[in-house]
């Protein structure tokens, strides 16, 4: 009798358990190549542990879906003068813990990260600034060391952490209990396994569209993929284009690609080996077919462009010509140069693709070059890709994005001599590169920007590829737009009934 | 008894020590964790400060003092990526990567040695025939295949499992089978060789010749003499099978130490790589050591001498 009231109770409970569930998608699955490395915010910046942590916590500024730069717990900005920029903040947020998010957790949060003793990975991004004050309880003024066009850009990715509670925890415990202001609280973090968040129910943005988002470390794509197709998972990230038509034509799945601020490029050494020479580092910007690349390899997921840059980032110059695919001019200049047969050493790493590296040697060896691959493992790659061009190789495959959308962060790094990464020195460009680093005149800067392109196109110190799409797998029901910089922010997605 | 005990821990001391060495010099001189923690677009500068901060920057030589120095006191150090300390992630790791070998064991032993027997009991029969093929295939397909021919199988096709995962028992089938269909194979094959050997011998005639059937013979005198090399292989298979579950760890998204090695190899992590290499060592030696004991329970004319 006792068992069959249980029986009863119990079936009486799933019964309404499955029609809840039938009107509200309670818990949200999302599967990712890896596990969050760090939950503080202020620590690790890699795409698994940012896609996490930032649903925790809310960011000084944001973008919006097209791009632009919106206030989020900053409400207005602006300048006093060329290093210095005031920012008020909104004074509705409460962290979850019911406190009250104030000026001093901006500028907390600001000398936090730029603190040495803080060993933060991400502080070159902010090392531009040299102090944050509290003016009064909803202003903070930030200092730059001298005028820093991307300083916006690189503070959409400062989040802001709670002072009293860093301060009571202790770094250590707070990256293992991080607690901020953001749509979703952690419930628990399975190290390895999966990380549980829930709503923030007094979330001053309203409320979550999810009462949970289960966040799961699946590092194999065929696995990701049968879990999305089981409903095992409702997102995934990182699906390889070869995959992506048997997802965008399931009948429970969907796929998302959005153009992002990432760009495929190929890095081609300046200063060392058959390459020095401008018209062989030419001959390979005439033999690439990045249409090709991008129809065959890519499934068309990507756009070729004409510059290391994308529409996205500011400072992208459609003015420029890129190259076009032409076998025969590169052939003519390989014969020019007598660099017929010159053997290239082409970098690579299991993190690139092995078929688009590929590709490009087989269109190089066309041409007349002996392209050798050297694949080692990512850290060996970026000693070499980094230090001495002597050492460098010859080329080199890369998707570049700074999350910053802003050439700044793409072609002076990449480019500009002195950094790690360039094998190459013009110093008309590193002029134009440095002023307009320097300078807040956004049309001045566009200018400047597109010399320091022209003079790119005729020195060919790298050739840009083609803009790279991102491509996530979502059961059908999910809504949701994926941006440039390539966030996952749970806050902006829904589920259609 | 004792003392070889004792010798065999003196030694297994000196392998271990010599191992660790090894792996630091390695992982130090193939690549520096700093390049891959920085984000691209940093400066050398910036790259060099937080080397030094990390304390990479010193002599390896330095570096490997302070290591031993840290061992010294049972310090593992931190780990440079997730900025815990390394000895908690892998322990935190080790009961699945437990939980996974004793599954693939109970597979492997389970399937393995019935069908050594039947093997070497029916030899040339259809049975045995049917039974050598699974062996063979068991031995020749990866890993990587069979896990993903099984998810997609059981888990996308039939949906009778989950497709990852490591909460409930359901999730432990499909892993625990192809992480133990390689050691099935070995023992199979290594049981239906010591029996055949067995078979031959005096004792068996004689058994038979007192009217025991064979099947008798087998169960009551040729288990326990093919034991011994079995023993062997399980000794050794049960290091294997702590070990060597990466790639089964990585395609069922099993969070043990088998894809926590792999990523801490990546990403240069030192310290949890250093803890990884310790413990598996400890246990390659331990379970050496044990199966050296089992033999002379299971035959008493065995002495452990030196």
């Amino acid at each position: 009798m006792k068992f069959a009231l249980a029986l009863i109770a119990a079936s009486a409970i799933s019964l309404v358990a499955s029609t809840a569930s039938a009107q509200t998608k309670e818990t949200l699955t999302i599967d990712l190549p890896n596990d969050a490395a760090t939950l503080d915010p202020h620590l690790q910046w890699n795409t698994d542990s940012y896609s996490i942590y930032r649903n925790i916590f809310d960011n000084l500024i944001t973008r919006d879906a097209s791009g632009t730069i919106v206030p989020q717990i900053a409400t207005s900005w602006k300048y006093l003068d060329d290093t210095t920029i005031e920012f008020k903040i909104r004074d509705d947020v409460t962290f979850q813990d019911g406190s009250k998010l104030t000026a001093e957790d901006v500028a907390f949060s600001i000398k936090r990260i730029v603190d040495p003793a803080l060993k933060s990975p991400q502080l070159s991004q902010f090392d531009q600034i040299k102090s944050a004050e509290v003016t009064d309880p909803v202003t903070v003024k930030i200092t730059t060391k001298s005028a820093y066009p991307a300083l916006l850009a690189q503070l959409v990715k400062l989040s802001i952490v709670p002072k009293a509670y860093v301060e009571k925890v202790g770094n250590q415990e707070f990256n293992q209990k991080p607690m901020g202001s953001g749509p979703y609280k952690l419930t628990e973090w399975k190290k390895g396994i999966e990380t549980d968040l829930e709503a923030y129910g007094s979330y001053w943005r309203g409320k979550p569209p999810f009462q949970k988002v289960v966040f799961r470390a699946v590092p194999d794509v065929s696995t990701r993929i049968a879990d999305l197709k089981t409903g095992k998972a409702d997102l995934i990230r990182d699906v390889p284009p070869d995959q992506a038509s048997s997802i965008k034509d399931g009948s429970s799945t969907q796929l998302f690609s959005g153009p992002t601020e990432r760009v495929g490029y190929l890095y081609i050494n300046a200063e060392s080996g058959p390459t020095k020479d401008v018209r062989v580092r030419q001959a390979i910007a005439y033999a690439i077919d990045k249409q090709g690349l991008v129809d065959a390899l890519l499934e068309g997921y990507g756009a070729a462009v004409n510059v290391v840059g994308a529409e996205p980032v500011f400072g992208y110059t459609d003015k420029v010509a890129g190259y076009d695919y032409d076998p025969e001019k590169a052939k003519a200049l390989i014969k020019e140069a007598g660099a017929e047969g010159a053997t290239l050493e082409f970098l690579t790493s299991p993190a690139y693709s092995r078929a688009l590296v590929e590709a490009m040697q087989q269109m190089l060896n066309d041409v007349g070059f002996k392209v050798d691959i050297a694949s080692s493992d990512q850290a060996t790659f970026l000693k070499r890709r980094q230090g001495d061009a002597a050492n460098a190789g010859s080329l080199a495959f890369g998707a570049w994005s700074c999350a910053c959308q802003d050439a700044d962060g793409i072609i002076f790094p990449l480019f500009r001599s002195g950094s790690i990464w360039a094998k190459y020195k013009n110093d008309k460009y590193d002029a134009l590169v440095d002023e307009a680093r320097s300078i807040l005149d956004e049309t001045k800067r566009k200018e400047l920007y597109a010399q320091a392109y022209e003079i790119l196109r005729q020195d060919v110190p790298g050739l840009g590829l083609y803009q790279v799409y991102a491509l996530y797998g979502a059961a059908k029901k999910l809504k949701w737009e994926p941006t440039a910089n390539e966030a996952l922010f749970v806050m902006d997605m829904s589920w259609q009934q | 008894m004792a003392q070889y005990v004792a010798q065999r821990l003196l030694q297994a001391i000196i392998a271990i020590f010599g191992v660790l060495t090894i792996v630091f010099v390695v992982m130090h001189l193939s690549g520096d964790p700093t390049l891959l923690l920085v984000p691209q677009d940093a400066s050398a500068e910036m790259i060099a400060q937080l080397r030094s901060q990390l304390g990479f920057d010193r002599p390896i030589g330095v570096q490997y003092l302070d290591y031993l120095g840290g061992l010294a006191h049972l310090d593992f150090g931190d780990s440079i990526v997730q900025r815990v300390p390394a000895l908690d992630i892998v322990l935190s790791r080790l009961p699945y990567t437990i939980q996974l070998a004793a599954g693939a064991l109970v597979v492997a032993i389970g399937f393995g040695i019935p069908a050594g027997v039947l093997m070497a009991t029916n030899r040339g029969g259809i049975i045995a025939r049917i039974l050598s093929a699974v062996v063979v295939t068991g031995q020749s397909v990866p890993t990587f295949l069979s896990g993903i021919l099984l998810i997609f199988v059981f888990g996308v096709t039939l949906r009778w499992l989950p497709t990852s995962g490591s909460g409930d028992f359901a999730s432990m089938i499909m892993p625990s089978i192809a992480l133990g269909a390689l050691s099935m194979s070995t023992f199979a094959r290594m049981t239906r060789i010591s029996i055949i050997d067995e078979l031959g011998k005096d004792y068996v005639r004689a058994g038979r010749a007192r009217g025991l059937s064979l099947s008798q013979v087998v169960a009551r005198h040729v288990l326990r003499n093919a034991s011994i090399p079995v023993i062997t292989i399980a000794a050794l298979e049960i290091g294997n099978l702590l070990a060597g579950a990466v790639i089964i760890e990585t395609v069922f998204a099993w969070p043990g130490i088998g894809q926590l090695a792999i990523q801490s190899i990546q990403s240069r992590d030192f310290l949890v790589v250093q803890v990884i290499v310790l413990l598996i060592s400890f246990v390659y030696v331990l379970t050496s050591v044990l199966a050296d004991l089992v033999y002379v329970i299971v035959d008493p004319r065995i002495r452990l001498v030196r």
